[in-house]
């Protein structure tokens, strides 16, 4: 049966064909390390949160918002574990596109023929900011409330053109339907990611230069995927089933309140870098364009960098990309932290530190190295 | 010497092979299951939770039930009747022979045995689908002393079976059980 089978499909969709001239076949390079499984694994979150999300959309009501995900907790079958499961598989995801970022940075990735690849990268970053950001404000807790709350009101205040998004986008300044939107959009953009994800990977596919001593993918490098995809499930079941509100604001928990504001409205982890680089500007406007101003430094990096192409990046470049990792992370816990005199100039001085690096450092360390 | 080692050398490959297609098999089989591990909370989450499940399977309280009368509750959206039945309406309808009516039914597959006093129905007419009438004694019961329809005027005795159409089937039967002489379950 299925010795007919195959050649009759095969004939008519070359399925079996198109996977090993595309996939299973495909030529690549010996040594690479395993930090390049991370794109794979990132997909792999992508598709892991999508089913997780699918399942949690069935039972989440945005207008009794609080309650569902209580409903989802307590009521459905193994609810606390699909709910884990989105909560943690979203740490395990921005991790990994953190990490990327990260090792673009070091390796240089960015540097023209990469650049466009480099672009994506961001355009990625930007989706599943705003994809996060909206799944945060699902939960309807104490936290997750009021961050809505303050964007929509934020953005209503703004005058012309960009209120006239803003309110567009939430629906004016209070209204019962703003979660209603929020998960439509949430569930919307989730499925553009997956786009995104195929448009960087044709492109960096496009750009990738013709290994010297090829190997098939298969088996050599779906062995070493195999491999990531066990240790990146371990580190995960371990997230899931014993820190599953890690990186996340405690009182999120708690039902939310029009009439109690939190000491501290802080988002989860994955956005807090991005929120403390957008509070350097004052006032609602200020805010948007200290994240547009933000990630135009990213953007503009290709052209930051001064370095010859193909140069491998010196120590002390290394270094300052090592010490921006940590300059991040520090603003991250100031962002964390309840507001005082010293946090706000914690929070200044980490913030000039990241448009410092790549403003000035970044152009004048690699203009000094040998070309 | 040089053939001791050449045999030597092709039985460490066949026991590499030997390792190598067991750790296949290690492998495949843990994934399988781990697999499986995975996949049965996303399935077994769209099932109908605990709680639901309570709610589809409702137990109801029948003992303070008056004979000659019936309680009305709404299971899974359709009205059912719990009637008990009096002494006079059991012997009028124990003995009749079931092909003289128009759809054929004895009086033991109408009620559960050792409780044949109860008469459990769906209480929608089965020609134009009206909720009947003759719950209590002072409703339009029709001649037989059971149910009749206010829309197209069908009568049922008080055991549910149709003995005047338009309707031609009796009054469908719901699935319960009973738990004691004065509870029964639904589903």
């Amino acid at each position: 049966m299925a010795e007919q089978t195959k050649p009759w499909i095969e004939s008519r969709l070359p399925v079996g064909a198109t996977l090993q001239t595309h996939i299973a076949g495909r030529m690549m390079p010996r040594d690479l390390p395993y930090a390049a499984t991370l794109g794979v694994l990132i997909l792999g979150a992508v598709a892991f949160l999508t089913l997780s999300g699918l399942v949690l959309s069935v039972y989440y009501d945005p207008w009794h918002a609080f309650d569902s995900v209580q409903f989802i907790t307590r009521e459905v079958n193994y609810g606390w574990l699909i709910k884990g499961f989105h909560a943690t598989g979203t740490t395990m995801l921005f991790a990994t596109v953190y990490l990327v970022f990260f090792r673009a940075l070091l390796s240089r990735e960015y540097k023209a023929p990469g650049d466009l690849v480099w672009f994506l990268k961001i355009l990625l970053l930007l989706t599943l900011l705003l994809v996060g950001w909206l799944g945060y404000t699902l939960a309807d807790g104490a936290e997750s409330y009021w961050s809505l709350h303050n964007a929509a009101l934020t953005a209503s205040r703004l005058d012309g053109l960009p209120g006239a998004i803003g309110d567009w986008f939430f629906g004016g300044p209070e209204t019962a339907s703003t979660l209603e939107r929020m998960a439509v959009l949430h569930a919307a953009l989730a499925f553009l990611v997956f786009l995104v994800v195929a448009i960087h990977y044709a492109a960096k596919r496009a750009i990738a230069r013709q290994p010297a001593r090829p190997v098939a993918l298969h088996p050599y490098y779906t062995a070493q995927y195999f491999v990531a995809f066990c240790v990146f499930a371990l580190i995960f079941a371990v997230l899931v089933f014993f820190a599953p509100h890690l990186g996340q604001n405690p009182l999120n928990l708690a039902a939310p309140s029009g009439l109690v504001v939190p000491d501290a409205v802080s988002p989860p982890w994955y956005l807090l870098p991005e929120a403390g680089l957008a509070n350097a500007g004052g006032g609602a406007l200020g805010h948007v364009l200290a994240f547009i101003a933000a990630f135009a430094v990213l953007a503009a990096l290709p052209w930051l960098d001064r370095s010859a192409p193909g140069s491998l990046p010196s120590g002390r470049a290394r270094f300052l990309t090592y010490l921006l990792a940590l300059d991040l992370i520090a603003l991250c816990l100031t962002e964390t932290a309840i507001p005082s005199a010293l946090s706000s100039i914690l929070a200044a001085i980490f913030t000039g530190w990241y448009f410092l690096h790549f403003l000035v450092l970044t152009p004048l360390v690699t203009a000094s190295e040998p070309k | 010497m040089a053939e001791l080692a050449k045999v030597e050398q092709e039985i460490e490959v066949a026991v590499d092979v030997v390792k190598r297609d067991f750790l296949k098999i290690l492998t495949i089989a843990g994934g399988a299951v781990a697999a499986g591990a995975i996949a049965w909370p996303f399935i077994d989450a769209l099932n109908p939770s605990a709680e639901s499940l309570a709610l589809a399977r409702p137990i109801v309280e029948v003992g303070g039930i008056a004979p000659n009368s019936a309680l009305r509750i709404v299971w899974l959206g359709l009205p059912i009747y719990i009637r008990k039945l009096t002494d006079k309406q059991i012997a009028d309808n124990q003995f009749l022979i079931p092909a003289s009516l128009p759809d054929s039914a004895d009086y033991n597959s109408r009620v559960k045995p050792g409780y044949e006093t109860f008469v459990v129905v769906v209480g929608l007419n089965t020609g134009v689908p009206c909720e009947l009438l003759g719950n209590d004694p002072s409703e339009a019961r029709g001649p037989y002393d059971g149910w009749s329809c206010p829309c197209d005027g069908s009568v049922y005795d008080p055991l549910g079976r149709v003995r005047i159409g338009p309707a031609k089937k009796n009054l469908a039967i719901p699935k319960f059980t009973f738990l004691s002489d004065s509870q029964i379950q639904f589903g």
